[in-house]
């Protein structure tokens, strides 16, 4: 189990990649380290891991929602209150429309805001290492460790060229 | 990753190289350090000025919002007084809603141009705010669909008497969600630079708007995803709202009329207004905030180009409508002209046509005035009078026609020509004012330029020569 977060500051992409490299084959599982920088880089220029997303589950969740529930309330009010209109079918599908994209789209905006606090790992509450540096273009090798291999993760920190060594338990 | 050259040559004009970056073949190059120092400098730059500004557009918008309450307080009870509210409120909807756009569609398409102009886009969705009080009293007016036991035409065919009332509020409730949640997406790692390097309340409201954005893989590949999701949500939403809304502030209360390009016009429009609405607070930033560096030429003549392009359709769509009404001949046909065109409103229908399409035309066409800062900004300005002038004559037109008479079959007797009264002049100044307010106090909060995406176009381009030219070396990650 991980305890301790190290962090290595570096001022350039390149040696923050070899660090990556570094802890990778030192055998630091994929997902316990990260590169942490105030601009986005393309992915995979540190060759960091690029965890599986899910995040159209959230909207798609929405929608299916919000579709349904607006089937149920313009279904069952026509039905509920059966007038026929222009000769048209008491189940009029035009008709329906106006409403059912409008609480599909709703139901959609609302669940991706609430996919945001999830997927985006928000609120933060235990960040670990950090250094206010990375906002001004610093680019930071967070590790995540057990105690025993934290002498390890700092050695290759180190020989990778991190200018500066953080540490947050 | 695939590359992309773009070619420099002589477009910079002697004006933008005042820089305080380091400039090579024509390209300014700013340091990650000098980025964040210019930015997070400028939510605080003028702070007395700020002031006076802010203070008076308050008063304004107490104004505004005394206006409405006295209004709904004299009037709630006849709708023909609300036309210049619903003009108002339509255009609020124009501008704010548009804007967004700016930020969405060039950014999807993957243009470098528009990353300094994101966040200035981004941050009208905000003036939903304004928009949603506004449309409070116009919904408590709005004639239900059934009275005196007739029901009038409209989209919602026999639904429940308060169904438009219901969804019209919904779905700018909606619009308002998604432009809230792509603003605070697009400013999430913004949020982060604030707590990080800013002071006093800016780094408080930082921290806590930055929910510990530390810049890890994951929080940049969903951020990624989530401003493309709420891009997209963005736009269909505005296409519906426009949609709603014109149906059930115009052709619902004018009978007769059945125009299935107005709502499509509307929404053009509003893309006008949203890029000019950019256009113009950009140039404020660049001339109030100092922010030559961020907001250059390029931006403007980009941007002015797309506001040619947008005058051009105002045009295309208000003719393709226009074409079918002049040449149907019905009653129902030459009642809409006579109402909408040569009618009470033809004062604001010359001038707001001229300044919709004609001066803005006729000014963008040359490339000096496009390829300059100051040229698209005086387009702009034009062009919002324009549309101001032009949501008069259509929402006024519309509501002054008698509740009594939205169930006929056409309009019978053109209603006379309805001037703003004291009420109107205070919702119009006010709701304005209130608009603007919230804008700036946005841009008091997180940077008018977004400082990580000017970073990003600064990690991803890079000066080269080109033969006996020179040019920027674009990289597009795919």
């Amino acid at each position: 189990m991980a305890d301790r977060s190290i962090l290595g500051l570096f001022q350039e992409a390149e040696p923050a990649a070899d660090a990556m490299d570094g802890l990778a084959r030192a055998g630091f599982e994929q997902g316990t380290f990260d590169v942490l920088t105030g601009t986005p880089y393309p992915e995979g220029a540190f060759g960091e891991h690029v965890p599986q997303h899910r995040l159209f589950r959230f909207p798609a969740f929405g929608a299916i929602i919000g579709f349904t529930t607006a089937i149920l309330l313009t279904a069952g009010t026509q039905i509920a209150f059966p007038l026929v209109t222009g000769g048209k079918p008491i189940l009029s599908l035009f008709a329906m429309i106006i409403i059912m994209y409008e609480m599909t789209m709703l139901a959609a905006v609302i669940a991706t805001v609430i996919g945001i606090i999830f997927e985006s790992r928000l609120p933060n509450m235990n960040p670990g290492a950090y250094d206010e540096r990375i906002t001004e273009g610093w680019i930071g090798v967070v590790v995540s460790v057990e105690s025993t291999r934290a002498q390890e993760a700092e050695s290759v920190l180190k020989t990778a060229g991190a200018l500066e060594i953080k540490h947050a338990s | 990753m695939a590359t992309n050259s773009a070619i420099a040559g002589d477009t910079a004009a002697p004006e933008d190289h005042g820089s305080h970056g380091e400039e090579i073949a024509g390209h300014v190059v700013l340091l990650p350090a000098q980025v964040k120092n210019t930015l997070v400098d400028s939510t605080s730059a003028g702070s007395s000025r700020f002031m006076r500004w802010a203070i008076a557009l308050s008063v304004l918008s107490v104004i505004g919002i005394v206006g409405l309450v006295l209004k709904f307080l004299a009037h709630s009870d006849d709708q023909t007084k609300w036309g210049y509210t619903a003009a108002v409120a339509a255009f609020l909807l124009t501008v704010g809603g548009g804007a967004p756009l700016v930020a969405v569609a060039p950014v999807l398409a993957k243009a470098n141009w528009v990353r300094p102009l994101t966040r200035i886009a981004s941050a009208f969705s905000l003036i939903g705010v304004v928009t949603m009080i506004v449309m409070i009293p116009l919904v408590a007016v709005l004639p239900p669909l059934v009275t005196e036991g007739a029901r009038r035409r409209s989209i919602w065919f026999e639904s429940p008497d308060w169904t438009p009332h219901t969804f019209i509020f919904l779905a700018m409730f909606t619009l308002l969600l998604a432009g809230l949640g792509l603003f605070y997406t697009t400013a999430l790692p913004d949020f982060a630079a604030m707590r990080d390097h800013s002071s006093g309340w800016r780094q408080r409201m930082g921290k806590m708007l930055a929910r510990g954005w530390v810049g890890s893989t994951v929080q940049w590949r969903t951020l990624r995803m989530r401003i493309g999701m709420f891009g997209t949500f963005y736009f269909l939403i505005l296409i519906y709202v426009h949609f709603l809304f014109t149906s059930d502030f115009a052709m619902g209360v004018v009978p007769g009329w059945r125009d299935a390009i107005f709502p499509m016009y509307h929404a053009m429009s509003s893309i006008q207004a949203g890029v000019a609405i950019t256009i113009l607070a950009a140039w404020a930033g660049r001339r109030y905030l100092g922010l030559q560096d961020y907001l250059r030429l390029d931006q403007f003549w980009s941007l002015g180009r797309l506001l040619f392009a947008s005058s051009l359709l105002w045009i295309y769509f208000f003719f393709s409508a226009f074409i079918v009404f002049w040449y149907g001949r019905s009653l129902a046909d030459i009642a809409w002209v006579d109402l909408f065109i040569r009618g009470p409103m033809i004062w604001a229908f010359i001038p707001g046509m001229l300044m919709s399409f004609v001066v803005p035309w006729w000014w963008l066409i040359w490339n000096r005035i496009r390829t300059s800062v100051d040229g698209p900004a005086i387009g702009a300005v034009i062009v919002l009078f324009g549309l101001l002038l032009d949501r008069m004559r259509i929402y006024v037109s519309s509501w002054s026609v008698p509740p009594e008479e939205i169930h006929d079959r056409y309009l019978k007797h053109i209603p006379e020509t309805v001037w703003p009264d004291a009420f109107d002049y205070m919702i119009i100044v006010g709701t304005t004012a209130a608009a603007a307010l919230v804008v700036a106090l946005a841009f008091r909060l997180v940077p008018i330029v977004s400082i990580w995406q000017t970073q990003e176009y600064q990690l991803l381009s890079k000066p080269v020569r080109y033969i006996r030219g020179h040019g920027v070396l674009v990289a597009k990650p795919d």
